[in-house]
């Protein structure tokens, strides 16, 4: 009977694990699929539920807004895209949004490529800005532009990378000797001024971590993109191409 | 060799099969059940219905939903309990979302049959109401437990989590978000509350393991996978929580080669992974269970992962 006793208790187990439903865990593995040509055909099915959406997708894409009769190249330190695409804030903001900037900024690295000779098409200012990044303004004080505008022209990552629109500057010795606002204001490191610019830069990324002490911050949830889609239509509704030049507002000495 | 076929093999050496069988349940005795089960996921797509454009860049020519979709329903042919998952950010990422707002994501989504999906913070961008309207066509689930969105147009339109029956196999899914505030701007959150996700995954696991005797408790969660400071990711998630079995992380947009074990509160192993981004992957994880519960030897390590 001692047998009995002893094994009694395994029996007892054997059965509650009998009457459990759960399962538990004996073994997994992994594989990391990669999607593409050589993994997998494409599936006729899906190919068809998504030409419809890709077909009129493309067409939007192709919309000609406006002609420009040179090739818009990005370049430092001014070029014409930059300023026609600083300018775009300004204006949008003020015609669409009601809002009177006292300049704006764009961080170059941003401006991913540059504008055909030709028709530009939506498609192109997705080259231009494949981001999502959004409008913002700021208010700052005259001390902290003047850091702001200074840190672009200094910076050593992208030398000389100041792309603005709304002010005229000069440059020496990597510091600016003088700062003219377009509408008429003085600059006064005491006053405050409203900057257009970037999600991305308003955010603090790519170094501008000073920017946490702005005075105000404005958000527009609006593209830059849509903005800039908006402007180069307006300017195509004269139906003559564009010829934009560099007007100097950054002069480097 | 397994404990319980050991105790087996001696009971019956002892007192002969013929005896046990017959005055005995005779199921204990009999192999006991298994099943597999396959995990298949993806995470922040970010609208990225084609593949990459072939412009000799380092993903021309990847991801995109139509081999996704034969990968997917080849698996399918191949497996007969298949689980598909989205960690969130379906949203946002090529034109078709400025044109189209999330429908083409979705419907692609409910013709590969995705079984849930969790939130991402650029699943906001097109406001709440178009969120109301992409995700109402839907044919799958969202999940998020640590959202509320009783005072926004998403009130009642998402679940904490859900049980998933596979094959006698009870599987609880539930899904977190990240924090919304600096990420997120305010006039698309909205009046979304954001709820601490450690104590909520507490308490949710808890639910679906004890309450609901889930066999395997997922998560989907748009948290990261770790950052530097502090801040909660699917790293400090696993281990500062218990009954989570498997996160499906995202947000990072990061890369794993395989999936990474992090050890819990009841020191039990948390498996995490994440695809990177755009569906240039799919993840795959495939389970084998057994009926009945765990040795507590075999419970307290690492199933190990093959890849």
């Amino acid at each position: 009977m001692r047998l009995k006793k002893t094994f009694i208790l395994p029996v007892l187990a054997l059965l509650t694990t009998a009457c459990q439903t759960g399962y538990h865990l004996t073994n997994q593995s992994y594989k990391r699929v990669q999607v593409d040509s050589l993994a997998a055909p494409a599936d006729s099915g899906m190919a068809r539920f998504l030409q419809p959406y890709k077909q009129q997708l493309d067409q939007t894409m192709n919309e000609v807004l406006v002609v420009s009769a040179v090739p818009l190249e990005r370049a430092k330190p001014e070029c014409a895209l930059n300023n026609l695409l600083t300018d775009a804030m300004l204006q949008y903001a003020q015609q669409k949004v009601g809002v009177s900037a006292d300049c704006s900024h764009l961080n170059y690295g941003g401006i991913r490529t540059g504008l055909p000779k030709g028709p530009i098409r939506i498609g192109s200012i997705y080259e231009v800005m494949p981001f999502d990044n959004q409008l913002v303004m700021l208010t700052l004080k005259g001390s902290m532009l003047r850091q702001f505008l200074e840190f672009f022209v200094k910076s050593e990552a992208d030398e000389q990378s100041l792309v603005v629109g709304g002010i005229r500057v000069v440059i020496k010795d990597n510091v600016l000797t003088s700062i003219a606002f377009t509408n008429g204001k003085t600059f006064d490191p005491n006053q405050t001024y409203t900057v257009l610019m970037s999600d991305y830069i308003a955010n603090r990324g790519g170094g501008t971590a000073f920017l946490k002490d702005a005075v105000a911050r404005k958000d527009f949830n609006l593209t830059l993109r849509d903005v800039f889609i908006d402007y180069f239509r307006q300017l195509g509704k004269s139906g003559q191409p564009i010829n934009p030049t560099t007007d100097g507002r950054i002069t480097i000495q | 060799m397994d404990a319980l076929q050991s105790n087996r093999r001696q009971f019956l050496k002892l007192f002969g099969a013929a005896a046990v069988i017959g005055g005995l349940a005779p199921e204990a005795f009999a192999k006991p059940k298994s099943t597999q089960l396959t995990i298949l996921h993806t995470n922040d797509v970010h609208s990225r219905l084609d593949p990459f454009p072939m412009d000799g860049s380092r993903n021309a020519g990847r991801g995109g939903i139509v081999r996704r979709a034969t990968l997917i329903e080849q698996i399918r042919k191949e497996q007969p309990n298949v689980l598909l998952f989205d960690a969130g950010d379906l949203f946002q990422g090529t034109p078709y979302f400025n044109l189209y707002k999330g429908e083409p994501e979705v419907q692609a989504m409910n013709r590969m049959r995705y079984d849930a999906s969790t939130i991402g913070n650029h699943d906001f961008d097109g406001g709440m109401e178009n969120m109301v309207l992409q995700f109402g066509k839907a044919a799958f689930p969202f999940l998020i437990a640590n959202y509320d969105f009783k005072n926004t147009a998403m009130n009642g339109r998402t679940e904490p989590y859900r049980i998933f029956r596979k094959d006698g196999l009870k599987i609880g899914v539930f899904g977190l978000g990240i924090k919304p505030e600096g990420l997120i701007p305010k006039e698309l959150f909205k009046e979304t509350v954001y709820v601490e996700p450690v104590e909520t995954a507490n308490a949710v696991a808890a639910v679906l393991r004890n309450e609901k005797k889930c066999d395997y408790v997922i998560c989907l969660s748009h948290l990261g996978y770790q950052y530097n400071d502090s801040t909660v990711s699917d790293r400090v998630l696993a281990s500062k929580t218990r009954n989570i079995d498997l996160i499906i992380g995202g947000h990072t947009h990061t890369f794993l080669d395989a999936p990474v074990n992090v050890l819990n509160q009841d020191g039990l192993p948390v498996l995490i992974n994440q695809v990177g981004f755009a569906g240039i992957y799919l993840g795959r994880i495939d389970l084998t269970f057994e009926q009945g519960k765990a040795k507590v030897a075999t419970d307290s390590k690492a199933v190990e992962v093959k890849s």
